[in-house]
């Protein structure tokens, strides 16, 4: 366990936000980063992201608390990081991407990292805002977010080693691949399902035949 | 949505078998909807008081006879009750509390001959006590004096904008301070017609706007000249009742397929300045996406003009009456269709008399009597008040309002904002955030922060103080022991 949060780890991984250019680059290449701790990331997202939404004042805040579950939003948000990095993966493998699975998990959970803080901060500052103050709250996310996208941008640049262009592009197609792997697991899942059904009826009609 | 969309089926379903539910006799729920749109069940506001049939009475001896499809009531000034009982062919004014039938009006003396009704639709009664009858089949109003005397009729209007074969059918008909008669037509699409006091026809009033969207406007620039010919045109709605406030301005529902607008508020230049409130919404029940029958937005049939900027709308679709204020807040909601007494067969009219609200069936000829309860009674006095600007004294009655309906949104706003006036900004951010009041609040909110400020400043700045001397002591204290750690190392 200490290997993966080892202080050494953590200072990295602050390091790279600072310097996310440079701090990809080694995480390829020296293996700096710590895939754990990118997970840790992404679950402290989604946690800001939850009590943002839950604890954001009433000023700012239209979200009606029943709508709030934070549990199903981490499921939620975990699916979604798996996803993008497999499709990422499987997309870059076949464009000559020069990163690993883990450096993809990697880039990803530590570019989520400004949004987390900011969201956090942002919560915060929600709770001295009167109503036409509210651009600085907005302000506050906004810039967590676009920092935190530029990041994710950098570091799946960095670990693959391509160009700016080439990324957009693996980006785009990155996403297209999302859909086909949700659409490819919905066809499964209800393929399953009949075929599970088929089994069980089976099963009915011997049970009722004896 | 979906989800909604089964709790509404529920919902409905739950309406329509409501009696059974709660062990009161009424038949209906009265419910509200709050600032998420959830449905919000209230206390009572209105209570089924009794059902007036037309075979009840007498009048000169002789039994009245039931209604047969009456389409219209209206109460006159000096508080007296017109229904025009259009299957019959006559006019029945009944007493301010409906117990005797004052007069029958079946002929009236058309300057010398006698002249009867056929199918009248509408009665209104002006402020100077002139009854307006729409002689629907006749295709004429007709305008007696309290007595029955003839005084005008108004028929065949006269217009470039009519076509020539035009036949003038009025369905409804008002008239304001000065006389002015507007009138409902069938199949005049073009809004309300207006006749100036003389009897001419002067103009078209508050058109209805056909909305086409961008999607059907691309269809129908891919569509061939056939395939267009073939199409539903788009036409307005027409309006289906009509009322006037005493300050001139005209109130017309119409029956809106999106459930979003159901009545206008129309001032003297045919502009409508209905204001929709937090959900801009202004067209009955929210929750109308479902695949039953039961399902689709409220059909507005009629619209009374209550006191205080209050109006009341009646759906012929569920059999509610929607009551908002005048900014557009819902009040309270109740009614519904069904065979017990205080439910509806076909509710075509509305009209407030007094305490009570009474709403006219057509298919029954019946009307039904609802007695106001505290409750409503409460909210009615509340609004107002704010309506005359008294929000300090509504406090009172919105405290009671709250005993009856802890989550009444208004009620906590009311409370909110004269605690606002008053200073108390701590409890005026409690209720404005019970209810939903997010400008109020952020006025509230922003003068508690201030006076929080001005009232530790003393604290904020002697704790900034002694961070920055902490500050200042650990950094020269760093530099001492960095020297004197550089000396050791040396």
């Amino acid at each position: 366990m200490g290997k993966y949060f080892s202080k050494e780890k953590w200072k990295y991984m602050f390091y790279t936000v600072t310097h996310p250019m440079d701090g990809y680059y080694w995480i390829r290449h020296q293996d700096r980063g710590s895939v754990p701790m990118a997970i840790l990331m992404i679950v402290l997202f989604s946690a800001s992201f939850s009590a943002n939404r839950l604890l954001a004042s009433f000023v700012v805040n239209d979200v009606d608390p029943r709508a709030v579950d934070s549990l199903y939003e981490l499921i939620g948000v975990l699916a979604a990081y798996l996803l993008l990095c497999v499709s990422n993966w499987s997309i870059t493998c076949l464009m000559n991407g020069e990163g690993r699975m883990k450096d993809i998990a990697i880039a990803v959970g530590y570019g989520s990292v400004p949004i987390t803080i900011m969201m956090f901060l942002g919560t915060l500052v929600s709770q001295f805002v009167a109503d036409d103050e509210q651009a600085f709250y907005v302000m506050i996310l906004a810039v967590g977010i676009a920092y935190g996208v530029i990041m994710v941008l950098v570091g799946i640049m960095q670990v693959h080693n391509y160009t700016l262009g080439k990324t957009l592009i693996t980006l785009f197609l990155t996403l297209v691949a999302m859909f086909i792997i949700i659409f490819l697991l919905l066809l499964l899942s209800n393929l399953l399902g009949m075929v599970v059904n088929f089994f069980r009826s089976i099963y009915m009609e011997i049970i009722f035949r004896t | 949505m979906r989800g909604l969309s089964l709790c509404l089926a529920s919902l409905l379903l739950a309406g329509m078998i409501a009696g059974d539910v709660y062990a009161t006799s009424i038949p209906y729920d009265t419910y509200n909807y709050d600032y998420r749109n959830y449905i919000h069940f209230t206390p009572a506001a209105y209570v089924p008081e009794r059902t007036i049939r037309g075979n009840s009475f007498t009048y000169n001896g002789e039994p009245l006879g039931n209604f047969v499809t009456p389409q219209d009531l209206c109460q006159a000034d000096d508080g007296r009750i017109y229904v025009a009982d259009t299957g019959n062919n006559r006019i029945v004014v009944l007493d301010e509390k409906m117990r005797q039938v004052l007069n029958v009006i079946t002929v009236f003396d058309n300057n010398g001959t006698e002249d009867s009704f056929k199918q009248p639709y509408g009665v209104f009664v002006s402020e100077k006590n002139e009854i307006y009858i729409a002689d629907s089949q006749n295709n004429r109003i007709v305008v007696l004096s309290q007595e029955g005397k003839l005084i005008k009729i108004v028929a065949n209007p006269q217009s470039e904008s009519l076509e020539d074969d035009y036949v003038f059918v009025p369905l409804k008909v008002a008239v304001d301070y000065a006389d002015r008669i507007y009138c409902i037509a069938q199949n005049m699409f073009e809004g309300i017609m207006v006749f100036e006091s003389n009897g001419s026809f002067s103009t078209f009033f508050g058109t209805i706007d056909v909305e086409i969207s961008a999607w059907e406007k691309f269809w129908a620039r891919l569509a061939s000249k056939e395939e267009r010919a073939k199409q539903l045109l788009f036409i307005p709605t027409e309006f289906t009742g009509i009322d006037i406030d005493p300050d001139g301005f005209v109130y017309a529902s119409n029956i809106d397929p999106n459930g979003e607008q159901g009545v206008r508020r129309l001032n003297p230049r045919g502009e409508d300045v209905i204001k929709k409130g937090e959900n801009k919404n202004v067209g009955g029940d929210l929750w109308i996406n479902s695949s039953t029958e039961y399902a689709g937005p409220s059909q507005f049939t009629d619209v009374v003009y209550r006191d205080n900027g209050i109006y009341s709308c009646l759906d012929r679709k569920r059999g509610r009456i929607f009551t908002y204020d005048h900014e557009g807040n819902l009040l309270y909601i109740f009614g519904g269709l069904g065979s017990q007494e205080g439910t509806f067969a076909l509710p075509v009219a509305v009209e407030d008399i007094g305490d009570r609200i009474v709403v006219l069936d057509a298919t029954r000829g019946e009307i039904s009597c609802f007695e106001m309860t505290e409750y409503g009674r409460l909210i009615n006095e509340a609004v107002g008040l704010r309506y005359d600007g008294d929000e300090a004294s509504a406090v009172a009655i919105w405290e009671r309002v709250l005993e009856l309906d802890e989550n009444n949104e208004l009620a906590n706003t009311g409370i909110g904002k004269a605690y606002l006036t008053a200073g108390d900004y701590e409890q005026a951010m409690k209720y404005l955030k019970l209810g939903m009041n997010r400008d109020h609040y952020s006025v509230a909110f922003r003068r508690y922060r201030n006076d929080m400020l001005t009232a530790n400043a003393s604290y904020f700045l002697t704790g900034i103080a002694v961070l920055l001397i902490v500050w200042f002591v650990y950094k020269q204290w760093k530099k001492k022991k960095g020297k004197k750690g550089g000396a050791a190392n040396g």
